[in-house]
């Protein structure tokens, strides 16, 4: 079934990726005050989407892990953090690309992209302990933990940082989400963009998740083949 | 037909791919003492973690004080006493500190009072006001076990509770013992060899590749094991 | 007595024994702050910004010892699994821990204001009443981070590198919001006008104390 499943999200996200490419880079019309880099921005919004989007799957993720116990949320958190520190760090690098033509700059500390930083470094917290401790029941739950702690914080962070960031505005100009996109095609092409990237983080998930149920799996068969040889009474 | 102090159905407990447990069913009364033997690595610690409701059975279902060990109340913790070769001490305590400190947490209406009583009890009397990190090895056991039973418990679990104790500290164990299992204690302890306590009927049961058989002599562990034979007299 | 009481002053009572975590805190901010000021240079490491952030780090680093500390106490001849088995319940023995770790924390970080006041050539009068609240906010909240992770990476190998990678990026926003909060204290503010970051550090600390309190039993049970 998910075979199936993982298929049909292939196949949709390619054709929806395709049109999206056309649309970034020969249907929408190049925006008047940041020229041609700004079409950037139809990468970069929907990585962030994205990345955000994974982080509240993880700790969603792991609140029915902690709940309900199955291991599949375990693997559904792990499988999410793997493919969000990917959208996230495409988002730093998209926003670092974007930033150096209009403002000079490979980096900048304005409110945005100091909070992509931060959910980037709390991936990597999570992602870096999952590395370090051997699997098991426990570490899981640890990770579960892990992963709501970090989702309560993300919301605290942007308020705080966008705080910080105000009281220092002589330094930089904040970025604006759909900051006067004046034509509608723009408005599309963004929306475009960002379904066919929430497809690709639906079929990379499916992807990901199907390895490591193939592994639980694995794991409960070993389980259980320990478990019958030890019946008998031969060394396992 | 009163409810078991301790009733363990089908039993099982597995670490990752480590079985160590294996349908156990084991049924302990009030007022009744079970010895489970067994070799290193047999299984035993891991049982009796399980009753303390420290680590959850990957099968079965252990009933402790008619409550699933998964998930006892705090009543029921109150009512559980445990003691291993660690001895739960705080080594810059004082011994009546320590039982203090015990007592209160395990809800005892005078902790002081049944502090010192119980000191005098296991002659650390004259040791009150000294910090354990200077106690021996035989009187930090001795501590040990008065912090085990100062609260009265309905159920005491006792890993090697005679390893390494010298003669008179055996025998303040087989009192104390006596003592519990006199006030309708249950006990359930575990035993590298069979052990024999004057006055009392222990029900000793054989732990080995995972189950819990009753225990019978002749076909005991092949390597030879000393036979622990307790005093309860004053002289050999 | 309630669990939260006895185990908290077993754990006071403790500490004012040996004193080896308030004393290695104080000595760790105190090394901070004296880093810093070889490192800034007179010239820059003087003044109510300076100052707060080279406080907030000395809290930081302070803290990571002093929080998993709190938890090690417990390491010595399996207390901790004692304490499991005991009728106190888990989220009680986390709020003991916190206020424990708070409460050194505070100490030490009490000793750090001065120092910072003296090495930063501010003024006495009224900056250090002014900061207690804003420091103390500060230490509660990462203590609560700090309680709740230790459980984890006291388990890990190479696990003294776990803890500061999952607190800091967490602490980020009470880290921002307290240093402008002290540095506008040490500045001579009133506290009103940093209103805004105390609500911040408010906010912080309600959420992961609450998360604390409900996530820990998660992570501090055995196999």
């Amino acid at each position: 079934m998910s075979k199936r499943l993982g298929n049909i999200l292939g196949a949709a996200t390619l054709v929806l990726i395709t049109v999206s490419l056309w649309m970034i880079f020969a249907w929408v019309p190049t925006e008047a005050e940041e020229g041609i880099v700004q079409r950037i921005f139809y990468f970069h919004v929907p990585c962030a989407w994205v990345a955000f989007a994974a982080f509240a799957i993880v700790a969603v993720a792991g609140v029915f892990f902690l709940w309900l116990g199955g291991q599949i949320w375990d693997d559904l958190g792990y499988a999410a953090a793997e493919i969000g520190m990917l959208f996230c760090t495409l988002m730093l690098i998209t926003g670092s690309l974007w930033a150096k033509p209009i403002w000079g700059t490979w980096w900048t500390w304005d409110s945005r992209l100091t909070t992509s930083f931060v959910l980037w470094l709390l991936y990597g917290g999570y992602l870096m302990m999952r590395g370090m401790l051997e699997e098991s029941e426990q570490v899981a739950r640890f990770a579960a933990v892990v992963g709501i702690v970090a989702a309560l914080d993300v919301p605290v962070v942007i308020v705080s940082v966008r705080l910080w960031r105000t009281i220092h505005p002589a330094v930089l100009v904040t970025r604006q989400g759909g900051h006067g996109l004046q034509d509608p095609r723009m408005i599309v092409t963004l929306l475009v963009s960002i379904a066919a990237f929430t497809l690709m983080l639906a079929w990379l998930l499916t992807l990901r998740l199907a390895v490591l149920r193939a592994r639980t799996r694995l794991g409960a068969i070993a389980r259980a083949v320990a478990i019958a040889e030890f019946r008998r009474g031969q060394s396992v | 037909m009163a409810a078991a102090a301790v009733e363990t159905i089908a039993l099982g407990k597995s670490y990752r791919l480590t079985p160590v447990l294996l349908e156990v069913d084991l049924r302990v009364d009030a007022g009744r003492a079970a010895v489970i033997i067994g070799g290193n690595g047999a299984g035993k610690s891991t049982l009796l973690a399980i009753l303390a409701g420290l680590s959850a059975p990957t099968a079965g279902v252990a009933m402790v004080l008619r409550q699933d060990s998964r998930r006892l109340d705090s009543a029921a913790r109150r009512r559980i006493g445990m003691l291993e070769h660690r001895s739960f001490l705080y080594p810059n305590l004082t011994a009546a500190e320590n039982l203090e400190f015990y007592g209160a947490l395990y809800g005892v209406a005078d902790p002081r009072g049944v502090a010192l009583g119980w000191l005098r009890r296991v002659g650390l009397a004259n040791f009150a006001g000294e910090r354990v990190r200077k106690f021996s090895r035989g009187m930090e056991q001795r501590l040990a076990a008065a912090r085990a039973m100062l609260a009265a418990p309905d159920l005491l679990l006792l890993d090697e509770p005679f390893a390494a104790l010298d003669s008179d500290g055996a025998a303040i164990m087989a009192d104390l013992i006596r003592g519990e299992l006199a006030r309708g204690c249950a006990i359930v302890a575990s035993a590298h060899g069979a052990l024999a306590i004057e006055g009392v009927a222990l029900e000793q049961y054989q732990i080995s590749r995972g189950r819990v058989v009753p225990y019978l002599e002749k076909s005991g562990p092949s390597r030879a094991r000393r036979l622990r034979s307790l005093l309860g007299r004053q002289s050999q | 007595m309630s669990a939260f009481v006895v185990i908290l002053t077993k754990d006071l009572r403790l500490e004012l024994r040996s004193g080896t975590s308030t004393i290695a805190m104080v000595a760790l901010a105190m090394l901070v702050l004296v880093v810093l000021v070889f490192a800034l240079g007179p010239a820059v490491a003087r003044g109510p910004e300076a100052a707060a952030a080279a406080l907030w780090i000395a809290l930081v680093f302070a803290g990571m010892l002093g929080a998993s500390r709190a938890l090690m106490a417990e390491s010595e001849n399996g207390c901790l699994r004692a304490l499991l088995i005991s009728p106190a319940d888990r989220a009680v023995l986390y709020a003991a821990k916190l206020a424990a770790a708070a409460i050194f924390m505070i100490v030490a970080l009490g000793a750090g204001a001065i120092f910072t006041v003296l090495f930063f050539n501010l003024e006495f009068s009224g900056a250090l009443p002014r900061m207690a609240p804003i420091l103390i906010l500060g230490v509660i909240g990462f203590a609560a981070l700090a309680t709740l992770l230790s459980a984890i990476s006291g388990r890990a190998r190479g696990g003294e590198l776990l803890l500061p990678l999952l607190v800091v990026p967490m602490f980020v926003p009470a880290l921002v919001a307290g240093v402008r909060a002290s540095a506008a204290a040490l500045s001579g503010a009133p506290l009103g006008a940093a209103r805004d970051w105390i609500a911040i550090l408010v906010a912080f600390d309600v959420l992961f104390v609450a998360a604390g309190y409900l996530l820990f039993e998660h992570v501090i049970g055995e196999e």
